[in-house]
Formats: structure tokens, sequence, C-alpha cells
């Protein structure tokens, strides 16, 4: 495995950035993608709703599944020579998944009545990770286009981080449950045995469901069923190579967490649930870390005790001959003792809630790495360059006690 | 500079609704908002219920820490104050084990997996029954016929979809002509449709993607729902850094000469870069506060930022004056 992103960026084809929302996804990827044109790699980075202004700032604010190029001088003034290129794209979840059925359906009457069904317009939702995996297949078409030597993707926010991976086969294990050949062909999944008791409930149940919704729950659903029916070899082979590229030696997964306890916690527990799932982790990335200002750690004692008159008399003196006799210094001279104190607390707050999170990616030999809260959000190219450098060259970190 | 806001008189206040549902999405504090109204509503003498919907409970924790969950049964945490999670599932069960009469067989068939993937991809019907749970508390009364609880608070699900939670009593009085379902339907849709008695509460933080996703929710309540909506809740503003007159701290420390070191102190540029810190994050919550008014058009509702977190009622008591103030509509 890469040691550091810039090593990640060099060596692997596809960089798949996971995460909960809000947590700077879309950013790291931006900067990820940067760091491989840097590089004097061809770079593609493919997102699914930024935040506008970034997606403004990338050329990419219009959906258009398609990739675009971000223009050279824009590149060349954040340092990508040339051999370098960096292309953007916003991925349109909804498309791609109706661009499955299309490619799957056995016929065009099955395709229509798919994309028309009901039950269908909600199976992205329901089957949770659906929109996730159809992220996944097309950076899968991409990538075997050959047209790109990485591939930097943006997951979409999820609780459930392996969703994508999953998901092709909850579907295709729905559609072989026996609930399901219940609904599809009664005579058969009748013959089975110890199948009864649980055909007489369900049968009692689903005819309920039916008489009190009214809907035509139960003819829709079949519909949808059998419809989807005959998608699925095709869909199981393409889900399986899916899979294999995203699990393979070309692939790298790289985690983003925000600051918070909260954030934090979800990002051990995804750290978990990735690894036992067998997926090839490069890395931990922490967003919007307050660090102390130059280096290192804040001081322990901040003119503590006898120290504070000094210090304030001492500052009050500084400000009043640096901003003028009519400037309030004493006052200015307290609020700003108040001022580093808040914020070294800050800084130490972050840097305890995010130790957890620090230790488990040392423990597991993944590079970790803080970018600054920067004074604005991120939403240009200046800002994406400006994280980019912050995983690349690190500040300096006190070693775990 | 902080803008200030002339205030939005004729606001009927929130306590004087019947049912108050608060949304937003994950992480803006939407369920600690949920607990701090229902908290103060109590302590006001109230009797409420406060109902969070999906599998996790987190409201207990909040209101009274040290609790075991309350379930779908529910349990009085603290006087007057009622709270209970609703699983879609559970109330499922009720539902069919009151129809069919056969417990069992209900309980297998519920736990089966394929059945659940097959509801889970079922629209509509979580929304319903978890809606029409809330309009059977607030239809119950007390032995002496006055209604069991004054006020209802929902803290409704942080899903991606926001508030279609709520469209979907409309679209089946609109799809069914008869039955059960209908009937249902339609008390649920006159409960949430009565601008007297329920109010949409949405929360929102003041940054870039929650600023935006708020923008987009009212226009989407106001485009397609008929529930009524009167402000923002705008959670976790951090406080101003420095006092009046001293607004440009930073930028005078900046000015000091970069070499002396004082007592205790950090040199000059540090000190000036922590000043900076705090304004420039202060002032950019402020941007994105104004934002949210003059794209909502509605009065906001700011809550400070609690350094230490929300861990417990006290927490919550002092969120429940902002709450409650009258809110602050945004300068032309």
């Amino acid at each position: 495995m890469p040691r550091n992103p810039t090593e990640l960026v060099l060596q692997k084809r596809i960089v798949t950035c996971v995460g909960s929302g809000g947590v700077g996804k879309t950013t790291l990827a931006a900067a990820l993608g940067l760091e491989a044109a840097r590089q004097g790699r061809r770079a593609l980075v493919i997102t699914i709703d930024p935040a506008r202004r970034l997606a403004d700032a990338l050329g990419i604010g219009a959906l258009g599944n398609e990739p675009k190029p971000i223009p050279a001088g824009a590149l060349a003034a954040l340092g990508v020579s040339s051999g370098g290129a960096l292309f953007a794209m916003m991925l349109d979840i909804k498309r791609s998944f109706d661009d499955l059925v299309e490619r799957f359906a056995e016929s065009p009457e099955a395709r229509e009545v798919i994309l028309k069904n009901r039950i269908y317009q909600h199976v992205s939702d329901a089957l949770a990770g659906s929109a996730e995996y159809s992220a996944m297949e097309k950076v899968f078409e991409l990538s075997e286009r050959l047209e790109y030597d990485l591939i930097v993707v943006d997951t979409p926010p999820s609780q459930h981080a392996l969703d994508f991976l999953e998901a092709p086969q909850r579907l295709l294990d729905f559609l072989d449950s026996r609930l399901v050949q219940l609904l599809l062909h009664p005579a058969f999944a009748a013959g089975r045995f110890g199948f009864r008791l649980f055909q007489r409930s369900a049968q009692r149940v689903l005819q309920l469901l039916e008489r009190v919704s009214g809907l035509g729950f139960l003819e829709e659903i079949s519909e949808f069923l059998l419809a989807f029916e005959g998608m699925s070899e095709g869909f199981r082979e393409r889900a399986r190579r899916v899979r294999a590229l995203l699990l393979g030696a070309d692939s790298a997964f790289v985690l983003a967490a925000g600051p918070s306890a909260e954030g934090v916690q979800h990002a051990a527990l995804l750290l978990t649930r990735l690894e036992a799932a067998g997926v090839p982790l490069a890395g931990v990335v922490v967003n919007r870390v307050r660090m102390w200002p130059g280096d290192g750690e804040p001081p322990a004692r901040i003119a503590e005790g006898t120290e504070e008159t000094a210090a304030l008399q001492a500052l009050e003196q500084a400000l009043a001959a640096s901003s003028g006799a009519s400037y309030p210094a004493q006052e200015a001279a307290r609020a700003a003792l108040a001022a580093i104190r808040t914020y070294a607390s800050l800084v130490r707050s972050d840097t305890q809630t995010i130790a957890p999170l620090r230790s488990s990616a040392l423990a597991r030999g993944l590079f970790w790495r803080r970018v600054p809260e920067l004074p604005h959000d991120v939403h240009d190219l200046e800002g994406v360059s400006r994280v980019a450098t912050a995983l690349v060259r690190p500040p300096a970190e006190a070693s775990l006690g | 500079m902080a803008p200030q806001f002339p205030t939005a008189a004729a606001l009927r206040p929130l306590l004087e609704r019947r049912l108050v549902i608060v949304t937003g999405k994950g992480g803006t504090g939407k369920t600690s908002v949920a607990a701090a109204l229902a908290l103060a509503a109590a302590s006001s003498g109230k009797r409420v219920l406060v109902a969070e919907v999906g599998r996790d409970e987190h409201l207990p924790r909040l209101i009274a820490p040290g609790s075991p969950p309350v379930g779908y049964a529910g349990r009085e945490l603290v006087p007057q104050l009622t709270a209970m999670r609703i699983d879609p599932y559970a109330a499922l069960g009720e539902y069919l084990g009151l129809q069919l009469h056969l417990r069992s067989a209900v309980e297998l068939v519920l736990r089966n997996r394929a059945f659940r993937q097959l509801m889970d991809a079922s629209p509509g019907w979580r929304e319903l029954i978890t809606l029409g749970k809330v309009w059977h508390f607030e239809q119950m009364r007390d032995p002496r016929g006055a209604p069991r609880f004054d006020l209802l608070v929902v803290d409704a699900p942080a899903t991606g979809h926001g508030i279609s939670f709520l469209d979907v009593p409309r679209v089946v009085v609109s799809a069914v002509r008869t039955g059960p379902l209908r009937r249902n339907a339609e008390l649920v849709e006159e409960m949430i449709a009565d601008r007297d008695r329920t109010l949409l509460l949405p929360v929102a933080l003041a940054e870039e993607l929650p600023a935006r996703e708020t923008a987009d929710l009212v226009a989407k309540v106001r485009g397609e729902l008929r529930i009524a909506l009167d402000r923002i809740v705008v959670n976790a503003l951090v406080a101003r850094p420095f006092p009046p007159g001293l607004e440009d701290l930073d930028v005078q420390l900046a000015r000091l000469p970069a070499e002396p070191r004082w007592p205790g102190l950090p040199p000059p540029p540090v000190i000036a870069a922590c000043a900076a810190h705090l304004r420039s994050r202060y002032e950019l919550n402020r941007v994105y506060l104004d934002e949210i008014a003059r794209s909502t058009g509605l009065p906001v509702v700011p809550l400070p930022f609690l350094p230490s977190g929300i861990r417990g009622p006290e927490d919550l008591r002092r969120l429940a004056e902002p709450l409650l103030a009258t809110p602050v509509a945004v300068a032309a």
C-alpha cells in the first residue's frame, strides 16, 4: 500500500474517497486529483452533488455525466506542468441507474415496464446503496476506456459506506428469496418442504396489505420483479467485475472524517467495516481541523497566575504604541488574551477528539493527514490547492503519547 | 458586522402549537432542538409527547441521561414529558396483529428478510404509519375528555429526501378512492395541513451546504406541501469573538512587531493568527445566517454554539430561552 498521498496517486488507477456527508470528501477528491496532475498524470475527479461553488470552480456546474477538462492555464497557475491534466465530472446517479436498466433489460418492453414502475422509482432509495452502486458502475465504464491514468471518486454520503459493494448482491438475494419466488412462481415455490406455514402466513399478510392499501400493491411488485428477473444474469456478471476492480490491486480507498466527536466515532466504525470487507484502505484524512498557528501544539500554560498581569501590560503597551493613543489598548489586550486561550482550547479539543482515529489509522499502517480549517469554505481551485498542499506536506504533529 | 434584525411580531409562539415536526439533516442538532423544545414545554406545565422516528434512540440520553431506552411503548422521562420511538415495523406489527388476530403468524412474517426487503422497497407505508401513530396520540383523551398531550414534538427522520415524509398522505388521498387506507390518510393530511395546530420547524447550520439545503427545503415545502412554516432555527452560532468596538482586533494585533517575547504569551504573529481564526469563523457563520434568512424569506431563530456540546438537560435548558424567543426577521 502507498505510504503517502503522492505515492497513492502515482501507484493506483482508482482512488475512492469514503465518509459521511459534509466531511469534505469532494474537496479531498479534487485535491488528490490535483496532486496527481502535479505529478504528471492524467487524472479524472468524479463527484456527486458537491457544494455548488466548488462545482463551478471545477467547471462542472451543470450535470453532464461526461468528463470536462480543467483549463490548462488554470492548472499551470497551480503548479501543473505539461503532461499532467485534470478532468472533472458530476455524476447523475438517477441517469446512471437508468442506463443500467437500459443495458440489461431483456427487451424494450421490459425496459419500459421497469422504468415506469413505481416500485422502481423507489428501489434506488430502498435497496440502500443502489445509488452508490451505479456510481461505481460508471467508474468501471470510464476505467475501461483507458483515457485516464487515475480516477478519483467521491462517493455519495452514506450511512453504510459499503453499500456500493453490497447493493448488487442484496438485489440478487432479494430476487432469489422465497417470498419473491412465491410472488413470481407460486406453484413452484409451494412444492418446497417447510414452506407451507410461512406461505400461509405470508399470503394472509400480503392479502391484508393489498386489501388495506387498495393501491394495486402486489400487482405492481410482481410486475417489477418479473421484468427485473430477466436482467439478473447480465447484472450479476457486471457486478462481479465492478467488485473485482474496486477490491483489486489497482484500487485504494481513503477515508475522510470531520473533527467532531460524532464524526470521529462514525469514521472509526467505517474503518472497521471497510477492513472487515477486505477493502484496500490507504489512508485517513481529517478535514477542517483547528491547528495551532505555525506548528506544533498550543502551549500548556498561557500567561497564567503571576504572569498574567505582566503579559496584559506588555500587550497593552505594544498595542497603544502601534494602534495609537485613542485605541482602547487595555480592553484590547484583555480580549487578545481571551482569544489566544479560546483558540488554544479549540485546538486542544480537536486534537483530543481525533486522537482515537489517529491511533487506529497508524496502528493499521495507514497514512494519516489533518487538513487545517481554512478561513473560508473551499470553493475555488486555490482552496483545493491549499488542501492538496496540506496532504502532501503535513505540518508537524506531536508523537503518540 | 452582525446585522441587527427587526423582530418579527405576530408569529404564533411555538408552545401554542399542538404538533411541531422538527426536521433537518443529520448533524444539524435537530434532535437537541426537539428535546429542548419538549423539555421547555413540560417545564412550563404542558403535557408533552416527544417522538423520534427510526431504529436508534437519541432523545432519552439527552433528556434524562442514564435512563434505559424508551422503545415503542414509550415512558415518562421527567414529569409531564413522555418520550417514545416510532419504529415503523413495530407500528406495522401492531396494526397487522389487530387486523389478523394472529400475533405469532404476523411476527413470523415480519421477521422474514425478504418480506422486510419487499416492504423496504414499497413506497409510502412507513411514512403513513408513522404519521398515523402521531395522529393517534394527538387524538388521545384523558379520563376527563381533555387532550392527553398538549404538545407533540416529532423528531422527523433525517433522510436525504427531507420532507417527502409529509407528502405521503396527500399522495395517498389523491391516488386511493376508498378503503381504510384512504380514511387514515385523510385524517393525517387534515392534521398536517391544519395551519393553526401544526408547524414544520426546520433546523439548519450557518454553513455553506446546510444553508443551500435549507433554501431547497423551504422552496419544496412552499411548492408542494400545505404544512405551516414560519421560522428557521439556525443552530450552533458561534459567539462574537471580541467585545464591541474591537471588531478588527486581529488586524491591530497583526501590526505588532514580530520579535518581542512576552512572559507566558506566544509571539505576536501567533496571537494575531488566533484572533483572525476566531473572527473568520464568526463572520463566515454570519454570512450563512444572512443567506438562510434571505433565501428563505423567513425569520430565523439563532441558537448559540455550546463549546462543551449538548450532553444533558442542563444544556437543553440553555437552548430553551433562545429557542422560544421571538424570531428575528432579516432586514431588506
